[in-house]
């Protein structure tokens, strides 16, 4: 992790990065797991719980969440915020199959001023978009992250 | 399905969230970072939690997706944007509520807007946000 505050230009510079994408299927086993965590029983039909919107497109852009962590350089994993989470499904998401991942940085910006319900201070602003495809190529599904890096003072 | 603007969509309970869910979760998520499943890394931090620790926020949002799920059915959920003015702890009491702010149509499908919410008994929301839900026929 970063110990000093990185240049507001190289932060700037994410946007348009690109990960390198890949190709992700939800198993029956991991589909059933994380239902599970939400308090849910299983869906019918196979669906995937949409709640899967979050690590599904992170894990098949072939990055992770330690991954983004790193590219926007963050200090500790406590320096973390969650601005949103804004999640689109244009066709339900199913078991077993295969669905194609891209995912890019679409903002990046270095702000001042107290993060929502946190300390006053500098923190660089960073949004995430990945999308899903199915195999015939139909649009299935957006995840769009906004993450909120606190800096130490300089 | 009858839904009128200014319809509340029934609640969700969360009746204790359960640190040993956010260990799964943090596992099948690949997530790193400690506060999902070490209480002393939480109360280390300079934000007076205590020994609990911190849901991820996917799954606060899921509790949301459950309700709209079990109102309009499991490939209803359209969108949904959320953000998340305060944190949810393990053993947490907390309830997904919501309500209709809009109907409309859209190629062919009826859709609702909603203001959709989480939050402990007599608190602010831990999250909010809206969503588009597609209404079934009948």
């Amino acid at each position: 992790m970063a110990d000093i505050q990185p240049p507001a230009e190289e932060i700037r510079a994410l946007v348009g990065y690109e990960f390198p994408g890949g190709k992700y299927t939800v198993a029956h086993w991991e589909n059933f797991l994380l239902t599970e965590c939400t308090g849910s029983e299983p869906l019918p039909d196979a669906l995937v719980h949409p709640v899967v919107l979050f690590h599904m497109p992170i894990l098949g852009a072939n990055t992770s969440i330690g991954g983004m962590f790193a590219l926007g350089q963050a200090e500790s994993d406590f320096s973390i915020g969650i601005e949103s989470y804004d999640w689109e499904i244009e066709r339900p998401l199913h078991e077993d199959v295969e669905y194609t991942v891209t995912g890019r940085v679409t903002e990046a910006d270095r702000m001042e001023g107290p993060r929502r319900h946190d300390r006053p201070g500098v923190y660089d602003r960073i949004q995430f978009r990945f999308e899903l495809h199915e195999p015939e190529g139909e649009f299935a599904a957006s995840s769009t992250i906004t993450w909120t890096y606190r800096r130490s003072a300089a | 399905m009858n839904v009128q603007v200014g319809d509340s969509i029934p609640e969700w309970v969360m009746e204790s969230v359960r640190p040993e869910r956010m260990r799964t979760m943090a596992a099948i998520l690949r997530d790193p970072n400690p506060v999902h499943w070490d209480r002393k890394a939480v109360a280390a931090l300079p934000f007076g939690l205590g020994e609990r620790t911190i849901n991820q926020g996917p799954l606060g949002l899921s509790y949301i997706l459950n309700m709209l799920m079990d109102w309009a059915g499991p490939t209803s959920v359209r969108r949904i944007t959320m953000r998340f003015p305060k944190v949810v702890l393990d053993d947490d009491y907390i309830t997904a509520r919501g309500t209709v702010t809009a109907i409309r149509e859209e190629n062919g499908e009826r859709l609702a807007d909603c203001d959709v919410w989480l939050a402990r008994e007599g608190e602010t929301p831990s999250l909010e946000g809206t969503a588009i839900v597609v209404l079934p026929e009948s």
